[in-house]
């Protein structure tokens, strides 16, 4: 018999609406994330994911409908939005001793663990200005998990990633996850992405939810697998993006440059 | 057409292994004639060569300066009378801290500033403050304030005369206004710009309202403060300048108008001289204070 709390969803909205000077971005939305799934909501952009993201976060009053979150939850943005005049300890643990009620000694130790966690250990005392893109979205992951949310929303995290550190930022997202696990909306438009972090893809079209996608494909996830690449087509032409088309457009310069 | 090998340009380059320049003279038969090295195509290589320290090569200036200006007063082509000789001026330096009149007018001048500026500091800073935190504080106190800005301050000298009398509250007064200014404006404009998402992550990882503005709103407008802090010095200098020698019976202004019935230059000069030290160091401290505050800029600042 599950503990009636542990099945208690982690986020529950029921028909949020948002326009912007009349125009409608959101029309409607339904969505429930159990604890500790992972969700990632895929659209193109200005299809309003970032926006019900936001909405979420509480960072966006001004919504129709009705948006349910866990008290404890963190945000991670595309940029790392830490303080530049604060080291990044106090970055990461920022925060903390108000909503958590902790002292010092505890907030110290816990952002110390946090740090260990994305491999920033060394770093603590560094001034944010002077870490690396990823080190500084890791720093942004430690900020975030420090207070063990029960809801973690990405939004694009790993956009401003190059291509290397995107693929080490998975390993360790996905390794955070499992040793956290939080319920977690990650807002992307890389469908790979989606595919390879998430247990179920959703795609916002016109405002609302037009694709619910659960993801079971076999860990690890390589792209290989028949399977991911079945989903992709499916997810990629739900985008709008006819897969075989678009590529015979991309790849006819290049095969004229070969010659 | 020359050819490529005897073309003095060409054997000059550096070549491509650091090899001697005496064997350059021979090119390698093997390396293809139509290119050139790409080392040296625009710019030589830094010759290295030791150099005397920076504070003494930027000290070459000045010294050459000065030394033309005394050259013209020994050799007569520029009178006394017009302008005293650094030699002179010195003298008069000595003189005038030998009788203790220099240190004496020095210190009041300063201290008008120091007051002056303490003052003007704190109300611009406030003004900034209430007006760059609140919307509502933005709509009753800029447009005044901004209004006020356009006076120029040197204007009021003779309503401030009427207000406050010739004492030391007028000085000080004006040099508070002359200060005022310049710090709001700076401070407002650092608030206003301080990034609003930073403001936003504050919000979303659990800061108070208190939280925000101490902890991302004025740090964040800090750089801001201080050149406007910059600013309010060397307004602050010029107002007093000119405070002191329209009316004041001391202060490096008043020594200057009082040389200036004597018809003594050195006096006069050796009066600029020393307002400029102050402004040097004046401004020196306050780029003290910013390395100081703004350590995270790191490299950033490039000041």
């Amino acid at each position: 018999m599950p503990d009636p709390s542990v099945s208690e969803p982690a986020v529950v909205t029921r028909d949020i609406r948002r326009s912007f000077d009349g125009r409608a971005v959101l029309q409607g939305i339904d969505l429930t994330i159990r604890p500790g799934e992972f969700v990632a909501l895929l659209g193109r952009s200005g299809s309003g994911k970032s926006t019900f993201l936001r909405i979420l976060g509480g960072l966006d009053p001004d919504y129709e409908g009705r948006a349910l979150v866990p008290e404890k939850l963190s945000v991670v943005f595309q940029d790392p939005r830490l303080l530049p005049w604060q080291r990044v300890q106090t970055n990461v643990g920022i925060g903390l001793r108000r909503t958590l009620h902790l002292d010092r000694t505890t907030v110290r130790a816990r952002t110390q663990r946090a740090l260990a966690e994305v491999g920033l250990d060394g770093h603590a005392q560094a001034w944010p200005l002077t870490l690396s893109g990823g080190e500084a979205q890791r720093a942004a992951l430690a900020r975030a998990l420090v207070r063990e949310p029960q809801l973690l929303l990405l939004d694009e995290p790993f956009g401003a990633l190059d291509a290397l550190t995107r693929i080490r930022m998975h390993a360790l997202l996905q390794e955070l996850c499992r040793r956290h696990r939080p319920a977690v909306l990650l807002v992307t438009h890389d469908v790979d992405e989606a595919l390879l972090l998430s247990d179920r893809v959703l795609v916002l079209t016109d405002g609302r939810v037009s694709l619910d996608l659960s993801v079971d494909l076999d860990s690890p996830r390589v792209r290989t697998d028949p399977r991911f690449s079945e989903a992709r087509t499916r997810l990629l032409s739900e985008l709008g993006v006819d897969e075989l088309a678009e590529g015979r457009h991309e790849t006819q310069p290049l095969a004229a440059r070969s010659i | 057409m020359t050819d490529v090998r005897t073309d003095p340009e060409v054997l000059d380059l550096p070549r491509l292994e650091g090899a001697a320049p005496t064997t350059a003279a021979v090119l390698d038969p093997t390396e293809p004639h139509s290119l050139v090295d790409a080392r040296g195509r625009h710019r030589r290589p830094k010759r290295r060569h030791r150099s005397a320290p920076s504070f003494l090569r930027k000290l070459a200036g000045p010294l050459i300066v000065l030394g033309v200006w005394q050259l013209l007063c020994t050799t007569g082509v520029v009178n006394e009378n017009t302008l005293a000789s650094p030699a002179s001026v010195f003298d008069a330096g000595r003189e005038l801290w030998a009788s203790g009149e220099l240190q004496e007018n020095l210190l009041i001048s300063l201290q008008r500033v120091a007051l002056g500026l303490a003052f003007g500091v704190a109300v611009g800073l406030a003004l900034a403050i209430l007006a760059g935190l609140t919307r509502r504080g933005d709509d009753l106190l800029d447009p005044p304030v901004q209004m006020l800005r356009a006076i120029p301050i040197l204007g009021l000298i003779p309503l401030v005369i009427i207000w406050f009398g010739v004492g030391e509250t007028s000085k000080i007064f004006l040099i508070a206004l002359g200060v005022t200014f310049p710090v709001y404006v700076n401070t407002h404009a650092a608030i206003r710009g301080v990034d609003a998402r930073l403001v936003e992550a504050g919000e979303t990882f659990g800061l108070s309202r208190a939280g925000l503005i101490g902890r991302v709103i004025l740090p964040g407008a800090l750089p801001g403060f201080l050149v406007g802090l910059r600013f309010a010095l060397v307004g602050g200098w010029l107002i007093i300048i000119v405070a002191e020698q329209i009316n004041a019976q001391s202060g490096l202004g008043y020594l200057i108008n009082q040389a200036q019935a004597w018809y003594r230059t050195d006096i006069i000069v050796l009066g600029l001289v020393t307002y400029a030290l102050l402004g040097l160091i004046a401004d020196n401290i306050v780029r003290l204070l910013e390395r100081r505050l703004l350590v995270w800029r790191g490299g950033f600042a490039g000041a």
